[in-house]
């Protein structure tokens, strides 16, 4: 997911000249090529985060378009105030490409895992925030960005080895998969889409027939009418997220769906827990702790599709 | 024993210029407007607005181009107030030469006005960046200054800092870079008025050997007085220099205000009585 974000900024960079890839010591392979060809469109800066978001902003104020690229928390933790200060009160175009959303970098400790991301960038004011569930979904947020200037951009990467998917309606933010009038619904954003759709396909096909889910690619400004029909049809509706309970998705749902008069009691949360974890391995075995990965997904709900 | 570098000791004596330097009647006049417009709000970040607001006041009159700055042209030289609370400071001077729009100095503070207790770009046309979080000014200016040199422009990129918010750990991941990509488009001034809002620097936050610091980030660093119009006016010419440059302005906080004058209770003044009013007034008048 990164090379085609990165690849496709190299592309876009050579079209138009006020796109700038900006990034903190991400390695000496970063952009090679771009690096070569566009010298002055490709910076590579020290590590030194506030550093890097006054930077952008600078560029940004002079018309040129920044993409950024560090790890997701030094975005978010580190440079939080330059994002909301420089960024976001500026309305800036600056592009916020953040590796290692959610648990990538679980082995590497809780210092390099972004489950708080989503959080703190859906309460800056003005902050587009996405989540990408494959390469395909990367490089068509990267064109948005371009053609949409006004304000920054979020952009949650995925550790990369997603499969490509199909969605029903590929060019909207809100995308759809399974039965629009399933009795249970399942509610996500980046990654854990294919979790449900491992799911489904170890349903017997009727049981399939009972799962609907939506994805939703960009989730600070979630309405309810995109989403009302499965909503109303679903007897239970399950919102799962990598990320702490608070301030992500289901918050974002919990806001939208309050104004409705929808029932609430159909929701039910699944997301990873409120602390920094002190385990390693791997993501799918904090997403398997969690109850995010299918095979948990499906113990949960068996009972119900039965 | 503790021995003083050359430059700390130039430092010094500019110092001892800057406190004794007699301010002219256009000087005089900045101050005492910057002070009703305190009086009649109730409170200011005062000290900090009179330390700066020789500096300000030549920037606008004599380095850069108003004609362009009015225009909002891509060819004027941009100034960013990184130590935004000083921001009086820079109101009285956009005041005096027509810049404040559409907005009133009387207003500064109330609810509708323009005019914050800190600047801002999207109030104040004239305003190049938003600032009062301290440590913000310079990474921006940086980006600012690498754009231009893309652009191949002539502009310069002034930004102006204080001394206490030197400690802001991203003043200087930015001064690592600046030097690295060699922006001798940008100036630095920092406003050495050798006072935070706590006290002086060497009780909160030594800073000396100031210049040295600069100059081991790359930069080329000269020490002036920063109430000297003269010494203000000419550092501009005499820079040339391929590095980014970094002015350290010796200032007085308060200058020109015997009882606010090197006191931090005047950094920010809250309560302002008649009878300093009165004080303040009459000292001005009568220097």
């Amino acid at each position: 997911m990164r090379k085609a974000a990165l690849d496709r900024v190299y592309e876009l960079a050579r079209q138009d000249k006020r796109v700038i890839f900006v990034g903190s010591d991400l390695g000496h392979g970063t952009l090679k090529s771009m690096r070569e060809e566009l010298p002055g469109q490709f910076v590579m800066e020290g590590i030194a985060e506030q550093y890097l978001v006054g930077f952008a902003a600078g560029l940004a104020k002079e018309g040129y378009i920044p993409f950024v690229n560090t790890i997701a928390n030094f975005f978010t933790r580190r440079a939080f105030e330059q994002i909301a200060m420089d960024a976001a009160l500026h309305a800036l175009p600056i592009r916020f490409l953040a590796t290692g959303g959610g648990m990538v970098y679980a082995p590497l400790g809780p210092t390099h895992t972004a489950i708080d991301d989503l959080a703190l960038m859906w309460c800056v004011p003005g902050m587009k925030v996405y989540c990408p569930s494959d390469a395909n979904e990367m490089i068509e947020v990267i064109d948005i960005s371009v053609k949409a200037l006004e304000g920054p951009s979020y952009i949650r990467f995925g550790k990369g080895d997603e499969p490509e998917l199909n969605f029903s309606n590929p060019s909207s933010m809100v995308k759809k998969i399974g039965n629009p009038r399933a009795k249970i619904l399942f509610l996500t954003t980046g990654i854990l889409i294919h979790e449900v759709i491992k799911l489904v396909d170890q349903l017997p096909a009727k049981g399939g027939d009972c799962i609907g889910a939506i994805h939703f690619l960009q989730i600070d400004n979630i309405e309810f009418r995109t989403f009302r029909e499965e909503f109303s049809s679903a007897s239970i509706v399950y919102v799962i997220e990598e990320h702490i309970p608070y301030g992500g998705l289901f918050s974002r749902i919990l806001h939208v769906i309050q104004k409705t008069g929808e029932p609430i009691w159909k929701l039910r949360h699944r997301s990873l827990a409120h602390n920094y974890p002190h385990n390693y391995g791997s993501q799918r075995d904090h997403l398997k702790s969690c109850g995010l990965d299918y095979e948990s997904l499906l113990s949960e709900i068996g009972e119900e599709v039965v | 024993m503790y021995t003083l570098s050359n430059n700390m000791k130039k430092s010094l004596e500019v110092r001892s210029r800057a406190k004794s330097i007699p301010l002219n009647v256009e000087a005089k006049m900045m101050r005492i407007r910057a002070i009703e417009v305190a009086e009649r709000a109730g409170r200011a970040h005062i000290g900090p607005a009179l330390s700066v607001i020789d500096i300000v006041h030549v920037l606008y009159r004599d380095i850069m181009n108003r004609e362009l700055l009015c225009l909002r042209d891509k060819r004027r030289d941009r100034f960013i107030l990184s130590k935004g609370h000083g921001c009086l400071g820079l109101y009285v001077v956009l005041e005096k030469f027509g810049l404040l729009g559409n907005e009133r100095l009387e207003d500064y503070c109330k609810y509708d006005s323009g005019l914050g207790g800190h600047p801002e770009s999207k109030t104040l046309d004239s305003v190049e960046f938003s600032t009062g979080s301290l440590g913000h000014g310079l990474p921006v200016a940086v980006g600012m200054a690498y754009a231009l040199k893309l652009n191949h422009s002539d502009s310069k990129v002034i930004v102006l800092l204080g001394d206490g918010e030197s400690a802001e750990g991203s003043n200087w991941e930015a001064a690592l870079h600046a030097s690295k990509h060699k922006l001798k488009n940008l100036w630095v001034i920092i406003d050495f008025n050798n006072m935070q809002a706590s006290g002086v620097l060497e009780d909160v936050l030594p800073l000396e050997p100031i210049e040295e610091k600069w100059q081991a980030f790359g930069f080329d660093t000269k020490s002036i007085n920063g109430h000297s119009e003269a010494e203000i006016k000419d550092i501009f010419k005499t820079m040339t220099s391929d590095k980014p440059k970094c002015i350290i302005a010796n200032t007085i906080k308060g200058k020109g205000i015997p009882i606010a004058e090197d006191s931090s209770e005047w950094h920010h003044k809250a309560k302002i009585s008649e009878t300093e009013i009165s004080a303040i007034k009459k000292s001005l008048e009568s220097k």
